[in-house]
């Protein structure tokens, strides 16, 4: 493995869902605890690992919620349970 | 008509009367007593200004299957008739069914046993729901709580999965068929999972979620449903077909989503075990090199040399051992070697004496001491050599001239050649 081999593109990062990168995340985690990995190879691991932490941190950190809406039109809550939610 | 008549009489005559008239009534169960051994079971039905004792034959009333209860609204039909024995006027119940609610939970539950028969609710059937969603559709009404509830429960929870909103009317005869048009249209986007909610309401509101064709779409969804529909108690068709039945809109929008603030610390702890795995991993390495090096091949010099050495040693030993020990025998023979020489050079020397005295006197004989004892003398240079001729001395030297018993210390005072051409021509032969 060359050294431009072991740096993660982003985009490849940025280009997985949430749940394929914790999934791959999880994986790395139980093959290190494994400890029947080669030491470069835990490493690489280790490094890919971090990557995936730090992406899935990341959007953690800065998720908005996407709302679209398919059919219907949503109403505002009513005056009601505004109330009832400030009180 | 002015006739008198006794009382049966009398009550046979109203009994003929009023059992003409029959008729099909709704009314709740008041009072309600089912007595074993009766031949009939005995009720009163009532609303809110009259109420009608009523009565079934027990074999009648067996093949219903209605477990009656107080406040049950029902429908009977039947006639009026009158117990003679009593004067009492009742309504014989031919027939009864549940009525209102009574009558939908009714047919509720019949289709409910219908699709369970058909292996519809079975746990088999029920799809797996996603571990993180990326998209959540919502099946519901665009207006009222629910919607918001499950907007706001998702967006504290999970804000990193998409909610697609699909907004139908859940009340209503049309509703059914918006619902599964609902469903259809989450399937089309492809949603991971979908939210089938609405909120509380009568048991008549809830009815559309108790539609068979509704149960049949949420079976045939490619995209696991989840319920949340009324309240608690509330359990409609579509919570039992359903992959997961949650109790409200909230409820249902907790269970399809992991909640983000166990996600970070689930992070967190994967952080912390990444490190801690590879921290594990290098500190084994680590001690596996120590043991190496700690083995006694690179912590003892002498640990490949070791066993050379002590042969070299103990052959230091046997060698310095070995010399003396051969010294000793090399003595020991030089010592019987010196014996016997010792003893061949006596025998030699006694045998040799007497032939050494001969020859001591021969020598004797020859010593030119013995031709100074006859009278002859012996001449001397200053350097103590043998004068022998005329040319080796000059007047004024001095020679010492030996005779047999002693010496004189002479000087020359003049020399005579003798024969000069015979000494010449010996001079000449020597050269």
């Amino acid at each position: 493995m060359s050294e431009t081999q072991t740096t993660i593109p982003s985009s490849e990062l940025n280009n997985m869902t949430f749940k394929q990168a914790s999934e791959e995340l999880e994986t790395i985690v139980r093959e290190l605890e494994s400890n029947q990995l080669e030491l470069e190879e835990s490493l690489i691991r280790y490094e890919r690992g971090v990557a995936l932490l730090r992406m899935l941190q990341s959007r953690l950190q800065d998720a908005q919620q996407k709302v679209s809406v398919l059919l219907g039109q949503i109403e505002p809550e009513s005056d009601d349970s505004i109330d009832t939610t400030l009180s | 008509m002015s006739e008198t008549l006794s009382v049966s009489q009398a009550l046979n005559l109203a009994k003929g009367s009023l059992e003409k008239v029959s008729a099909t009534i709704v009314g709740e169960i008041s009072e309600y007593s089912d007595k074993p051994g009766y031949k009939a079971v005995y009720f009163t039905i009532t609303d809110k200004s009259a109420a009608l004792p009523c009565m079934m034959w027990r074999s009648v009333f067996d093949k219903l299957d209605l477990a009656l209860k107080q406040g049950m609204l029902v429908e009977v039909s039947g006639f009026f008739s009158v117990y003679i024995a009593k004067g009492r006027m009742n309504f014989s119940a031919q027939s009864m069914r549940l009525a209102g609610e009574g009558d939908l939970r009714l047919k509720v539950a019949q289709l409910a046993r219908k699709l369970e028969a058909e292996g519809l609710m079975s746990p088999t059937r029920k799809l797996p729901l996603p571990a993180m969603p990326t998209k959540v559709a919502v099946v519901t009404s665009p207006r009222g709580k629910a919607i918001h509830d499950v907007l706001r429960t998702l967006r504290r929870r999970f804000p990193l999965a998409e909610v697609q909103v699909v907004g139908v009317p859940v009340e209503g005869d049309a509703a059914p068929k918006a619902l599964i048009e609902g469903i259809e249209v989450a399937q089309q986007a492809k949603s991971d999972v979908i939210l089938l909610v609405r909120g509380g309401g009568s048991y008549e509101d809830l009815m559309p979620f108790n539609d068979e064709a509704l149960a049949r779409a949420i079976v045939a969804s490619s995209i696991p449903v989840v319920t949340g529909i009324g309240h608690e108690p509330d359990n409609s068709i579509a919570d039992m077909v359903s992959s997961y039945r949650a109790s409200t809109p909230t409820a249902a929008a907790e269970h399809v989503v992991p909640d983000i603030r166990e996600l970070k610390m689930r992070l967190a702890n994967q952080g912390k075990a990444l490190s801690a795995a590879l921290t594990n991993r290098v500190e084994r390495l680590d001690n596996a090199v120590v043991n190496v090096r700690s083995r006694a091949l690179f912590t003892d010099p002498l640990f490949l040399v070791g066993d050379h050495l002590q042969n070299l040693e103990q052959s230091t030993q046997r060698l310095s051992i070995a010399i003396p020990n051969a010294l000793r025998s090399d003595v020991h023979q030089v010592e019987v070697l010196k014996g016997r020489l010792a003893r061949i050079v006596s025998t030699l020397t006694s045998h040799q004496q007497s032939r050494l005295q001969l020859l001591a006197a021969q020598l004797e004989s020859l010593s030119p001491l013995a031709v100074l004892a006859r009278g002859y003398s012996i001449a001397y240079d200053d350097k103590g050599y043998i004068v022998d001729s005329v040319y080796v001395v000059e007047p004024g030297d001095t020679l010492d001239v030996h005779v047999s018993d002693g010496d004189y210390h002479c000087r020359v005072e003049a020399k005579t050649e003798k024969d000069r051409m015979k000494l010449d021509l010996e001079t000449d032969a020597d050269e």
